[in-house]
């Protein structure tokens, strides 16, 4: 404990601000959008700054870092920053590096982008690149996506912003729950039980209380102090796994990807909304995920073809209604669409006469 | 899995030097634990916790909440920190052999 330091918190934002930014802090006066990916905010003062927005792996090594500081040393006077989507943005003070910037990006591969009514970096999580509990993986499915989507990364041919996120399981860290389409890692098979592991791994009171149907026991033979599940009333959520690693719940040829969308976190014209189930399975098939990536692509194709200016996924969904979206994205409606989770579910359902045949 | 020896005593441990085997657990656990937390000396007081979290896990199944540990032991999640410098989970419960904490931690 010697020599220990702790708590000292993050160091304070404003030590990494472009003096121009420190200057005319909250003072800012309009932004508008260039061309896609490039940003010029102006300040009461006059001030101008121009933010150039590029797509990030989000995981990146120590070298791509080294390297996008150095193209900051370059053109931005050493400032840079990460956006809440994790795509980059140089922060370029003096116009003349604009051109040049945008050329060496370029050539580095680093695509401008990101701004307006495009798609934007996904947000994501760990897949199986270093979580334990995923039904998918993360990385390789967001390339696939990007790679296909790429056209609307650098440009603003949509009715809208449209925000693709990506969990690997329904923890769904992240935004998977409240965006336009969001790509969730599911499981299909229930858990398998190591009896004789699970006394030593697990408190068997958490385990059975981590599950939402209710479907674990303890296991009728007290002295082997383990658990059973009612398998029909497992949905394979996988939490119990989450708290007993004597459950494993994977299955690599079962689990796959179930897609959702109409979700938001704006209160611009409507009010936020939850994303909800659109398909329910597609087979994990790596490294390409084809088959996620062309329904995603379908999905995309349609609204854009549909909606309104300004409509998000989930505006023009409500608009033409659920039994439309799924005729026009030609998604097979099945009973897995039917929410079945507790007393919730009955709001879900219609209780009226006005629907579309 | 990995096999600790200890004082003339097995220890089958996990990746994170928690017991493997929860039959293992004896004093000599708790010495070992002890040199790895980078503890000098066992006080009464990291006794207590030691003892409180064992009742708690034979009557209960289940490791104590953090309040509930507190509120037992009458020491502040502070003092436990000067007690077990890795923490209630990561040192207390691991020297006490308890399963070790799951979750999203
Ligand atoms: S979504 Fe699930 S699998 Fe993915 S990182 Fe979060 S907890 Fe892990
Ligand atoms: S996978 Fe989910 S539903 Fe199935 S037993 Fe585990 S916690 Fe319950």
């Amino acid at each position: 404990m010697a020599e220990r330091i702790t708590d000292i918190g993050p160091p304070h934002y404003s030590k990494f601000l472009p003096p121009i930014i420190k200057d005319n802090y909250g003072k800012w006066a309009s932004h508008e959008i260039l061309e896609p990916g490039v940003l010029k905010h102006t300040a009461e003062s006059g001030a101008e700054i121009y933010s150039v927005r590029v797509g990030s792996p989000r995981i990146i090594t120590t070298l791509f870092a080294r390297d996008i500081c150095a193209l900051a040393d370059k053109y931005c006077g050493g400032y840079l920053r990460f956006t809440s989507r994790h795509n980059i943005e140089f922060l370029v003070t003096d116009k003349a590096q604009l051109e040049p910037l945008k050329a060496e990006l370029k050539k580095a591969g680093l695509p401008i982008g990101g701004t307006g009514h495009s798609v934007t970096n996904i947000v994501h999580t760990q897949g199986w690149i270093h979580c334990h509990t995923p039904a998918i993986d993360a990385s390789g499915i967001v390339k696939a996506v990007m790679d296909d989507l790429f056209e609307y990364f650098g440009s603003h041919k949509l009715p809208a912003q449209v925000r693709i996120s990506l969990a690997c399981c329904l923890n769904m860290c992240g935004a998977v729950h409240c965006s336009d389409i969001a790509i969730c890692g599911v499981h299909r098979t229930p858990p398998k039980i190591m009896h004789e592991k699970l006394r030593h791994l697990c408190e068997i009171p958490t385990t059975i209380a981590s599950c939402p149907t209710g479907a674990i026991r303890p296991h009728p033979d007290k002295n082997l102090k383990s658990v059973i599940v009612n398998e029909p009333r497992c949905m394979y959520c996988g939490n119990c796994y989450t708290m007993c690693p004597a459950l494993p719940c994977f299955d690599s040829e079962k689990g796959g990807v179930a897609l959702l969308v109409g979700g938001k976190v704006s209160n611009a014209k409507s009010p936020p909304a939850f994303s909800r189930l659109a398909v329910p399975y597609i087979p994990n098939n790596p490294p390409r995920w084809p088959e996620t990536v062309a329904a995603i692509r379908k999905i995309l194709i349609k609204y854009a073809e549909g909606a309104n200016k300004w409509e998000r996924v989930g505006e023009w969904i409500e608009r033409i209604g659920w039994e439309k979206f799924f005729e026009v994205c030609d998604i097979p409606f099945t009973f897995q669409h039917i929410d079945d989770y507790k007393f919730q579910a009955y709001d879900t359902y219609r209780t009226s006469m006005h629907f579309k045949f | 899995m990995a096999v600790v020896e200890y004082k003339g005593k097995t220890f089958e441990v996990d990746e994170d030097g928690f017991l493997a085997n929860l039959d293992q657990w004896g004093p000599e656990w708790v010495e070992y634990v002890k040199d790895l937390e980078g503890i000098k000396e066992l006080t009464e007081d990291h006794w207590k916790v030691i003892n409180m979290l064992q009742d708690y896990y034979k009557k209960n199944g289940i490791a104590p909440m953090v309040r509930i540990l507190s509120k037992v032991t009458g020491f502040k999640l502070k003092y436990i920190y000067e007690l077990f410098p890795s923490g209630p989970g990561k040192g207390a419960c691991k020297m006490a052999g308890l399963p070790k904490p799951t979750g999203c931690v």
